[in-house]
């Protein structure tokens, strides 16, 4: 057996769901269980303790789905990364969504792999953080009393990603006006896990670039906004120069954090591009 | 505990403790070795099935969590008289070199070429980028991929009519 033995529980509602995840001792949530599983299989190899019990939430249907009305788009927790990839309404509304979905592992790992998890797994090493607090999302929970509460993804990164509620959705502002620019470095060649992900967005007025947003994920800490880039960009105008001049003005506590000269080269180049991707729009 | 599995449209009753992988239970207790076990990791596709038309990873899929759900393998592909127009497309074009990966490329297959009758070589290549062949022979699979599209498009009038397992109704086996 590729595992330890442990119960599993396949609750079909919310309710129930959420009376198990409080009352049960020890035990894991599997979301799409890409990361659930290979961890509990390491675990196992290198003679760890593993959970006595695993709340699948593969059949509730309230965690499952996309809806989207004037100005708020929802994604609920058990959405997977194919179902927002080949959602229209993502490519036509939120296409750097689309594009962040495009670029995640592979197909099957999409057709597995939840926005829910990757958003609480807590490997630093996912895409969703960085687009999401790029995009000012909102994480909303579920305590034991189905009582809800929100937080915004940035906050929720920067405390470490921890929560002793049950995430449900997350929601997104639209916001038609802003321009957003995003990249992502994979790891290696062969490894597709990214290295570095950067989503850039702004709100211009002619070329003077407002309340910018620079969400970066340098894969060693959770994602988190360089605000030193973002004073340096907000008080400035687009030009031909902008991509070179921000690099002086970048936090390098955020790149520089264990990474190698390729890793370090390797944020520059992306977050000049992302910037010069900006500003060659408005000039 | 006995959960229900649907298996290639038929019902398998197993007892699962919960711990189990829907690839150890397809290989060890149902005797279904066409889903191939490598990596174990989620890495090279050779345990693809489909779920509910996708393709996903038997290895990192616990049995217990996808009871009720529509599971097919390679061996619920086609009956036995008649090869699927995938694997014939494969047999035709030469596709299969030691040929362990495709088991997993040809479900990868199935579930694109249901959605997408015609794809694109780039659709080809996003769609089989979890499947993994050493044999490299990476563009005679994806030659398969084309003609098997083309040939299931044409229809039932010239080829053998795929089974829709989910049109049958199941049968019930006890494991």
């Amino acid at each position: 057996m590729l595992l330890r033995p442990f119960t599993i529980y396949t609750p079909a509602n919310l309710d129930e769901t959420l009376r198990l995840f409080f009352s049960l001792e020890n035990v894991k949530i599997q979301a799409g269980g890409t990361f659930l599983l290979n961890s509990l299989k390491l675990m196992k190899k290198r003679n760890l303790k593993t959970p006595q019990n695993v709340l699948s939430l593969r059949k509730v249907k309230e965690l499952k789905g996309i809806t989207s009305d004037r100005d708020t788009l929802t994604i609920r927790a058990m959405t997977t990364i194919d179902e927002l990839f080949t959602s229209s309404h993502l490519k036509d509304n939120f296409s750097v969504l689309h594009t962040v979905c495009r670029n995640i592992s592979t197909q099957p790992i999409r057709n597995m792999a939840t926005v829910g998890g990757n958003l609480t797994c807590r490997y630093t090493w996912t895409e969703m953080p960085a687009a999401m607090i790029g995009l000012g999302a909102t994480m909303h929970f579920a305590d034991k009393d189905g009582k809800a509460s929100s937080l915004p993804a940035e906050e929720f990164f920067k405390s470490n990603a921890k929560t002793d509620k049950l995430f449900t959705h997350v929601t997104i502002k639209r916001d038609p006006k802003s321009s957003i620019a995003y990249r992502r470095v994979k790891k290696t060649q062969y490894v597709d896990i990214p290295m570095l992900s950067i989503l850039v967005k702004t709100h211009f007025s002619n070329d003077k670039w407002n309340d910018t947003i620079v969400s970066v994920n340098n894969c060693v800490t959770f994602a988190q906004r360089d605000s030193k880039l973002e004073g340096f960009l907000n008080s400035s105008r687009s030009s031909k120069n902008l991509g070179e001049e921000a690099l002086a003005h970048m936090d390098n506590t955020i790149y520089d954090n264990r990474s190698d000269e390729y890793k370090k080269h390797m944020f520059q180049v992306s977050m000049k591009s992302a910037i010069e991707e900006l500003a060659s729009s408005r000039n | 505990m006995p959960r229900t599995l649907k298996i290639n449209n038929k019902e398998y009753q197993i007892d699962l403790t919960g711990h189990e992988t829907l690839l150890e239970v397809l290989r060890n207790q149902l005797g279904l070795t066409g889903t191939k076990t490598a990596c174990e990791e989620s890495e090279c596709g050779t345990c693809t099935v489909t779920i509910n038309g996708k393709a996903i990873l038997s290895c990192i899929t616990l049995a217990a969590s996808v009871e009720g759900d529509d599971i097919l393998t390679i061996e619920g592909l086609s009956d036995v008289e008649k090869l699927h127009p995938i694997q014939q497309a494969f047999l035709d074009k030469g596709a299969v070199q030691c040929g362990f990966c495709i088991p997993g490329m040809i479900m990868s297959a199935k579930a694109l070429l249901e959605q997408n009758p015609e794809p694109t070589r780039e659709e080809i290549d996003y769609a089989l980028d979890g499947n993994l062949c050493r044999c490299a022979g990476y563009i005679k699979i994806i030659e398969a991929i084309e003609e098997a599209g083309k040939i299931m498009k044409q229809g039932a009038s010239k080829q053998p009519t795929p089974r829709k397992h989910s049109d049958i109704s199941p049968e019930k086996i006890t494991v």
